[in-house]
């Protein structure tokens, strides 16, 4: 780590520096302390106007979150162990088979051609039309069939000398990325719309594990992937060379050395999904009513149904918030020994 | 080295097939509901309209304020993020007192949920019982309309943006500056250039792509933001502050008016491609002069 800035500065002006820091930790800080300390106030503490300091100001009570555990405000707990069973399923898949992607982009070359891309979204799109409009199917089975013929066509005319550019590992990697600039309605409306349509043949995907779990998945993907491309790039090759000249198959290279040198980034990728998918509210919004629903909504209803209990909204707002302090205070470790300076890079 | 190896076609295909099929189905489904006219409420048969809900849309005055509230919300949010975030990255560097502290209360507010942090902020904004209130109660501002009044409301939605995602800027801009190789300040110092001079001279030019990168990623997620405004205010008073993504739940979720929404979601889609390129194209001769 280099102090190159601001090295000829005088002390005074390090003190005011470190001054103007301090201002915005308060900033940072203090609606957290908030928070914490409103849910544990009575409802007198919180309606005779603002108080800050517990036993000196107010009198402290555990009461909310006794409401919270018996339920008195929502299945808590219910909704808690969704969040985590889908939280981690997500987390754990994406990152299973991002890595596994993000590995074969930096060590093995692709070739796609744009032809090939194209002819698969324009046969896709023809394909789902015609079955719709002639066949009769219906439009969940109309775009299933679809998928798979234009697949398979399309893999076939890869091979074909077709004219146009050749795209290779980066423009696939671009691919994944871009995927994130999407804005997430686009797919979260047109989703709802296919699983309940699917919901219709029988398969219920709305308000479902597999539905939720399966988006989420989808959507973590292109951070995986960026993520631990770079991971991966820095690891040193020789080793895999070494073991390639022994005639390793690359699976066991992958699994055997390729995953244990790089635990730590996969560590804070799954860490970060899980972040993200926790917290995430537009799909869970669309896709969830009631068995399967997510904390943020749960939150979010209590903004609505409880008008100004503020020592119900803040314990509500505390469940969804402290499992994700731990995580920072657990990757704020592992950013100090350097290891996230890679991923960002 | 690159290997070619059949297995790779292990590795990558899952990876593939869930993405294409969570983002081209949707895109197809919605592309062609776009076309017609489809309402579940009150049921309707779908009837073909070609491009008439984009039409409709882009005469309705309720899109174009979405389109300026978002847009308004996402520019001045990020402009302060960032210049904020530069200014706290380059002082953690300079390894001022205090210094770890700070680092992990810096990183806390980009892993909460948005939802909380919105409620959170509810609390601090209210008029009457918040704390905000009773410190410019101390300056003689009492009981000011943070939520109920249109600017204020969208003043109150910046700060909670910026509040939340400045640490991601801060983060980024951090990896970025320990980077930035020594020797050349070294050089400047024997030049006797001043810390402002070294700043305008060296460290910004050579931040100037991981910035580009940064604001860029910060911009496009900006553009996205529902949660908080959800929360907060409901895009109230009145649709003041109603962003893109609540204006098609509105039109989707609450009227069940598909095609119109779907028609939304695109040209929602084709702004956000038309910003990128944009920016990209704008940032791409200051981005290679540097190479």
């Amino acid at each position: 780590m280099s102090a190159s800035n601001l090295r000829g500065l005088s002390p005074w002006s390090r003190r005011l520096i470190a001054l103007g820091c301090l201002a915005w930790c308060l900033i940072t800080v203090f609606p957290l302390y908030w928070v914490v300390v409103t849910a544990f106030k009575t409802p007198p503490g919180v309606v005779g106007g603002p108080t800050y300091i517990p036993f000196v100001d107010f009198a402290p009570t555990l009461q909310p979150f006794i409401d919270i555990y018996q339920g008195i405000r929502g299945a808590f707990f219910h909704t808690f162990l969704n969040s985590t069973m889908v939280g981690f399923s997500a987390a754990l898949l994406a990152t299973a088979i991002g890595a596994m992607a993000a590995y074969a982009l930096v060590r093995f070359e692709f070739r796609v051609r744009l032809g090939a891309g194209l002819a698969f979204f324009a046969l896709a799109l023809g394909g789902y039309l015609a079955f719709n409009t002639y066949l009769g199917l219906t439009r969940p089975q109309a775009l299933l069939s679809a998928f798979p013929l234009a697949l398979a066509a399309a893999m076939i005319a890869n091979r074909l000398p077709l004219p146009g550019p050749i795209l290779g590992n980066e423009d696939i990697l671009f691919w994944f990325v871009s995927q994130r600039m999407f804005p997430p309605i686009v797919t979260a409306f047109a989703l709802y719309l296919l699983y309940s349509e699917i919901g219709r043949l029988g398969f219920q995907l709305i308000d479902s594990f597999l539905g939720l779990t399966l988006c989420y998945v989808a959507f973590s993907l292109p951070i995986v992937v960026w993520l631990m491309r770079d991971f991966f790039e820095a690891l040193p090759i020789e080793v895999e060379e070494a073991a390639m000249v022994d005639n390793v198959p690359s699976w066991r290279i992958f699994l055997g050395i390729v995953v244990p040198m790089s635990m730590n980034g996969l560590i804070a990728t799954f860490m970060i999904t899980l972040a993200f998918v926790w917290n995430e509210f537009l799909f869970a919004l669309f896709l969830t009513n009631s068995r399967w629903q997510t904390l943020p909504i749960l939150v979010a209803g209590q903004n609505s149904q409880r008008g100004d209990e503020w020592w119900a909204i803040s314990a509500a707002a505390l469940v969804a918030i402290v499992p994700m302090m731990v995580m920072a205070a657990l990757l704020s470790r592992m950013m100090r020994s350097g290891m996230l300076l890679g991923a960002i890079k | 080295m690159m290997r070619n190896d059949p297995i790779k076609h292990v590795f990558i295909w899952p990876a593939v097939l869930v993405v294409l099929a969570i983002s081209i189905f949707p895109l197809i489904y919605s592309l062609t509901t776009s076309f017609l006219s489809y309402r579940l409420i009150p049921p309707m048969p779908p009837r073909v309209v070609w491009l008439g809900n984009y039409i409709q849309l882009l005469q309705e005055p309720r899109f174009w304020n979405a389109i300026l509230t978002t847009t308004l919300i996402a520019v001045t949010a990020v402009g302060l993020q960032y210049v904020i975030g530069f200014a706290v990255a380059l002082a953690l560097n300079a390894r001022i007192p205090g210094e770890r502290l700070f680092r992990v209360a810096f990183l806390l507010p980009m892993l909460l949920a948005p939802v909380a942090v919105a409620l959170v902020a509810r609390m601090m904004f209210n008029p009457t019982m918040g704390p905000l209130n009773q410190l410019l109660g101390h300056f003689g501002l009492v009981n000011l309309p943070f939520l109920t009044n249109g600017r204020w409301a969208l003043a109150c939605i910046i700060a909670v943006e910026v509040w939340q995602w400045t640490p991601f800027v801060i983060l980024m801009l951090l990896a970025g500056l320990q980077t930035l190789p020594e020797d050349i300040y070294e050089a400047a110092e024997l030049e006797n250039a001043s810390n402002w001079q070294q700043f305008w001279g060296i460290t910004f030019p050579m931040m100037l792509p991981i910035s580009a990168a940064v604001v860029f990623i910060r911009l496009i997620e900006s553009y996205k933001i529902m949660d908080t405004v959800f929360v907060m205010t409901g895009g109230g008073p009145g649709v003041d502050t109603e962003t893109l993504t609540l204006f098609a739940y509105q039109e989707g979720f609450k009227k069940f008016n598909l095609g119109y929404t779907s028609a939304l979601s695109f040209l929602f889609l084709i702004a956000i491609t038309i910003i990128g390129v944009t920016y990209l194209a704008l940032l791409r001769p200051h981005l290679e002069k540097r190479r």
